[in-house]
C-alpha cells in the first residue's frame, strides 16, 4: 500500500467513525437538540475527512475541488436545516432536557 | 470481494428498507423508509453501472417523490388528525402468497435473464453502433429522443395529465392555503436560497447540457429544477394561487409542445415522423422538456393551479 493510500485509508476511517459517533448520538440523546447536536457537528466532520480522504486518493485537483464543493453544501443543508428543526421545536415549547442540580 | 460485499449488503438494505416501508409502525416512517429505499435503489443503480438512472431515481425517486409523499402527509394529518393513532388495517390472508408468488416470479425471471445468451442484433447493441453517426454520445439520451421517441412523448404526456388529474381534484380553498406552517422569515433561509437557487440553476443547465454526451438528461435536470421551485415553495417565497398566468400555462406545455412540432415536421419534407433532423433538436427539445418537467413536478407539490410571488411584508 503507497502513503498516499494509507493516509486516505486513515482519513476515511476516521470519518466513518464520526459518522458512527454522530449516529449514536442520534439514536442515545434525550432530547431533540443534544441530537441535532450529534449530527450538524458530528457528521460534518465525518463528511470533511471523507471527501479530504477521497481527494487525497484521487491526487487531482479538480475533483479536489468538485469534493471541497461537496463538502461545503452539505454544511449549509445541514446547518439551516438543524437551525429550522431546533427553531421549530423551541418554538413547540421543547424544553431542553438539563442535568440534575444534585449530581 | 469488496464489489460483492457491497452488493450484497446493497441486496439485504433495499429488501429490509421495502419491508419497512409498507410494514412500518406509521405512516410517517412509512414514507421516510420509502425515501431511503429510493436512496439505496439509486446506489444499486450505480453499481449496475447506470448512472443515468441513479442520477433520475435519486432525483425523483426519493426527492421530489418524497417531498409529494411528505406535503401528501401533512394534508392527510390536517384532513384527519387521528389518523396515524388510528388502529392499522390487519393484513390480509393473501399478503403472505402474494409476496411469495411475486418474489418466486423475480427470482425466476432473474436466473433466465443471467443465463439466456446475447442475441445477435439486439436493440441495443444497434443502439450503440448508430450511436456515432447521430452526434450524440450518451446512449441513453439517443434511446430517449433519436430510437423511441415516442416513449419519452408519452412520458411527457402522462406527466402532464397526472398533473392535471391532480388540478382536477384540488379543492378550491385549499389554493388559499399556505404551503408554510410558520413564519419561514429567519435570516438563515435568506443566506440558503442566495447560495442554493444560483447553483441548483447551474448544475440542472450542465445536466441538460452533458445530457448529449454524458450523464445527465432533461428529466434529471428537471428533477433537480423542481427541487429549487419545492425550496422556494417551502420557505414561503412562492404561494400557490388561483391565477392561471399565460407564461406558466406556456411553460408547462412547451415541452410537449415542441416536442409534437418538430416531431411532425418531418412528415413535410417526406421523412418519417419523429426523426429528428439533428442534434441542436435534440438539445431544443430537452430544454424545453427541462422547464415543462421542472414546473409540472413544483405544481404537483404545491397541489395548486398556479403560483404566484408572494407579497412580502
Amino acid at each position: 500500500m503507497s502513503p498516499t493510500e494509507s493516509v486516505s485509508l486513515v482519513l476515511l476511517l476516521a470519518g466513518c467513525g464520526f459518522y458512527l459517533a454522530g449516529t449514536i448520538g442520534l439514536l442515545r440523546f434525550p432530547d431533540v437538540y443534544c441530537r441535532l447536536h450529534a449530527l450538524a457537528k458530528a457528521d460534518n466532520t465525518g463528511l470533511f475527512l471523507i471527501c479530504v480522504g477521497l481527494a487525497v486518493l484521487s491526487a487531482d485537483w479538480q475533483v479536489a475541488a468538485i469534493l471541497a464543493l461537496v463538502w461545503m453544501i452539505g454544511l449549509l443543508a445541514a446547518t439551516v436545516s438543524a437551525h429550522l428543526i431546533a427553531r421549530h421545536a423551541h418554538g413547540a415549547g421543547r424544553e431542553p432536557v438539563r442535568p440534575r442540580p444534585d449530581r | 470481494m469488496t464489489g460483492l460485499a457491497l452488493d450484497l449488503l446493497i441486496i439485504a438494505s433495499l429488501i429490509g428498507l421495502a419491508i419497512q416501508a409498507i410494514n412500518g409502525a406509521s405512516l410517517f416512517r412509512g414514507i421516510i423508509h420509502f425515501v431511503v429505499l429510493g436512496l439505496a435503489m439509486s446506489l444499486a443503480w450505480a453499481r449496475l453501472d447506470a448512472p443515468d438512472l441513479a442520477m433520475a431515481e435519486a432525483a425523483i425517486g426519493a426527492g421530489v417523490t418524497g417531498a409529494l409523499m411528505m406535503i401528501a402527509y401533512r394534508r392527510l394529518i390536517e384532513i384527519r388528525p387521528d389518523h396515524d393513532n388510528a388502529t392499522r388495517t390487519p393484513r390480509s390472508r393473501l399478503a403472505l402468497p402474494i409476496a411469495l408468488a411475486s418474489g418466486v416470479l423475480v427470482g425466476v425471471i432473474g436466473l433466465a435473464a443471467i443465463q439466456a445468451e446475447p442475441l445477435p442484433g439486439q436493440a441495443g447493441i444497434a443502439v450503440l453502433e448508430t450511436l456515432e453517426s447521430t452526434g450524440l454520445g450518451n446512449p441513453v439520451t439517443g434511446v430517449l429522443l433519436l430510437f423511441r421517441g415516442f416513449d419519452t412523448l408519452l412520458e411527457i404526456t402522462v406527466l402532464l395529465a397526472a398533473l392535471l388529474s391532480a388540478q382536477a381534484v384540488t379543492r378550491q380553498d385549499d389554493l388559499d392555503r399556505s404551503l408554510t406552517t410558520e413564519d419561514p422569515d429567519t435570516p438563515l433561509i435568506g443566506a440558503l436560497l442566495a447560495i442554493v437557487v444560483p447553483l441548483t440553476v447551474l448544475i440542472s443547465v450542465h445536466l441538460l447540457k452533458a445530457g448529449s454526451q454524458e450523464t445527465g438528461g432533461a428529466f434529471q435536470a428537471g428533477a433537480v429544477l423542481a427541487a429549487c421551485g419545492v425550496l422556494l415553495a417551502l420557505t414561503g417565497r412562492l404561494a400557490s394561487s388561483r391565477d392561471y398566468s399565460p407564461l406558466l400555462n406556456g411553460g408547462l406545455l412547451v415541452g410537449l409542445v415542441s416536442f409534437i412540432l418538430i416531431g411532425l415536421a418531418p412528415l413535410l419534407y417526406g421523412q418519417p415522423l419523429m426523426a429528428l433532423p439533428g442534434v441542436w433538436a435534440v438539445y431544443f427539445i430537452e430544454s424545453a422538456m427541462m422547464i415543462s418537467i421542472a414546473l409540472t413536478l413544483v405544481l404537483l407539490f404545491a397541489g395548486a393551479a398556479s403560483l404566484k410571488r408572494r407579497s412580502r411584508g
